[in-house]
């Protein structure tokens, strides 16, 4: 019970904010009520696919300040268990989903058990390493497709199919996905708060400290990369079944683990609110720039190259991203 | 009888001994300081006892059992608490908030650790700086909060690493009332490492001296004080000068 009255507890939030978010929940909500294109609308599922990719990654990148460039991987284990059970044994969404957790879970055991024995850039890259061996063994294992990947047909199924999650119009997606979406919000509320949540704060401030605290860091970092986990499966497999279609390079590929850090970091990592500033913005900002100019111009590379910029931008001015800015500029007020 | 007992600690670093075979004994209710050179081994010598690293050799005995090589977590959990010489506090984590990691230890329940915490806030006359980052706030603030901190986890013996460091004669006295002050109300042992005479020769009830990784010296404050070889490695001449009439020299 407490824990469900902490997850609503926003109090330590000033009305302002609670206002915006307010006011951005109730348009999230009416969008698909709105005159939009085929193309807003998908921008929109991204945004929340990311958001959520990014609150997971928040918790041991964010709080914890463990920079986990790996992500993918695990969203590459979420989307081909769901689709695989489904393909193979018809096994609908919402069993398979919690199977890809459970597997991206123990697949998270033990990888981080020796990877949070590094520190630092040792950690980064050595997550960049597992993702991209997972990537290059999906692509030869021809039980799960190779490199083309596994796709459903559509036709098979009788859509609206709750069960299976196959529909054919997206606005079924964009509500599933925004329930996720307030779900995953509120645990992390909770999370912030939690007893772990606080640990891996501490940790990030000072190691030495934390564990003179009782906090046995390593644990605690291996439990919360769970957390960051099944976040990202869980999420993977939704992905699956709403594009229908994937291959190793376009769930796996390290694109998409950075794309995930970047969420949390421009937005804010180590906030509640930051993953979602960082999807709000930098989600549109892929759609349209690809639209426009990538496409067109076959400059398909030019949002990695913003990417790039913005990385250095944050960690050159303001390590605490976009929500990091606000504070200051509130703290400043005060004063 | 001894909540801590050491037995032979040696610990090596590389070829340099930083403990070289210390032994001591800690009773409960007592308040022992801790003293010696720069560089003699002391807090070497408080990271074996919390289990920040494991000695090369020795016995480490805590309330009756053999922790040797315990890592710090668990020690933490057996009672055993520490603050810090350099509170490295570039982090985002506030006084109170802080003060909130160490009163999650025993409990999963986020509202009985924050009135845990707020009552130790209280105590500790951190209250209003509840909201503010530990590196803003002044040197003597700083060092409440690491012993504030430490607190919250309910120790039976709490090992402070210069907490008046850096601090001015009233500060001083404060802290020093402070530190008293846990030691009768809460009933907490407690061990000091301290460079600040007039501290740790007024409230220590025992010292021990480190010299070198080595212990030469052990007994009452005014033993000490009056020790030629903790005079000729430590003290010095003037100090036994300046302070003759309290030592009785």
């Amino acid at each position: 019970m407490e824990a469900i009255r902490n997850a609503l507890d926003f109090s330590d939030f000033p009305k302002t904010d609670l206002g915006v978010a307010l006011a951005v929940l109730v348009f999230l909500f009416c969008f698909p009520f709105f005159p939009h294109s085929a193309f807003a609308m998908a921008t929109m599922i991204q945004f929340f696919i990311f958001s959520l990719y990014g609150m997971g990654w928040n918790t041991i990148g964010g709080y914890g300040g463990q920079v986990d460039l790996g992500k993918a991987q695990y969203v590459g284990i979420g989307a081909y268990t769901t689709m695989v059970c489904l393909l193979r044994w018809d096994i609908p969404f919402w069993v398979s989903m919690p199977i890809g957790a459970g597997l991206s879970i123990c697949w998270s055991f033990i990888i981080g058990y020796p990877l949070f024995k590094l520190k630092g850039h040792y950690f980064a890259i050595a997550t960049i390493a597992t993702s991209l061996v997972l990537k290059d063994l999906f692509e030869v294992w021809k039980f799960v497709g190779a490199a083309r990947g596994l796709g459903i047909l559509p036709y098979k199924y009788h859509p609206p199919d709750f069960w299976r999650l196959i529909f054919k119009e997206d606005v079924y997606y964009y509500y599933i996905i925004f329930a996720f979406f307030i779900v995953g919000l509120l645990y992390m509320n909770w999370f912030r708060k939690s007893r772990l949540g606080y640990q891996l704060r501490s940790i990030k401030d000072n190691e030495e400290v934390a564990r003179s605290l009782g906090v046995n860091v390593h644990w605690a970092k291996i439990k919360t990369y769970a957390i960051a986990t099944a976040f990202v499966s869980v999420v993977g497999s939704f992905h699956a079944v709403y594009v229908k279609n994937i291959e190793p390079e376009d769930t796996m590929s390290l694109d998409i683990s950075i794309l995930i850090a970047l969420m949390a970091m421009l937005g804010g990592a180590g906030s509640l609110w930051g993953p979602v500033i960082g999807a709000g913005v930098l989600i549109p900002l892929k759609s349209y720039l690809k639209e426009w100019l990538g496409a067109a111009a076959g400059l398909l590379g030019i949002d990695l190259i913003i990417y790039g910029i913005i990385i250095m931008i944050i960690s050159a001015f303001e390590p605490r991203g976009l929500w990091g800015i606000i504070e200051k500029i509130r703290r400043r007020r005060r004063i | 009888m001894a909540l801590l007992e050491v037995h032979h600690l040696i610990k090596a670093f590389g070829g340099l001994k930083a403990n070289d075979d210390v032994s001591f004994v800690i009773e409960k209710g007592e308040l022992l300081g801790l003293i010696g050179p720069n560089g003699a081994g002391k807090t070497t010598c408080f990271n074996c006892i919390a289990g920040m690293f494991p000695p090369t050799s020795g016995r480490i005995v805590f309330d009756g059992q053999d922790v040797t090589g315990l890592p710090a977590h668990e020690m933490a959990r057996r009672g055993l608490a520490r603050t810090f010489q350099v509170y490295t506090a570039a982090g985002d984590l506030t006084v109170g908030e802080n003060v909130l990691v160490g009163c999650f230890m025993h409990t999963r329940s986020r509202s009985s650790a924050k009135s845990k915490a707020d009552g130790i806030l209280e105590q500790m006359g951190l209250k209003e700086f509840r909201h503010q980052l530990v590196s803003e706030l002044p040197v003597a603030a700083q060092k409440r909060v690491t012993m504030a901190t430490a607190l919250g986890t309910d120790p039976k013996l709490l090992l402070l690493d210069e907490v008046a460091a850096g601090l001015n004669p009233s500060e001083i006295e404060a802290t020093m009332a402070g530190i008293r002050r846990i030691h009768a109300e809460l009933g907490v042992t407690v061990m000091l490492i301290e460079h600040v005479m007039e501290l740790v020769m007024n409230i220590s009830h025992r010292l021990i001296v480190l010299d070198y990784g080595r212990k030469i010296a052990e007994g009452l404050p005014k033993d000490i004080a009056r020790d030629p070889q903790v005079i000729k490695a430590y003290l010095g001449e003037r100090y036994v000068r300046e302070h003759a009439a309290e030592i009785g020299g």
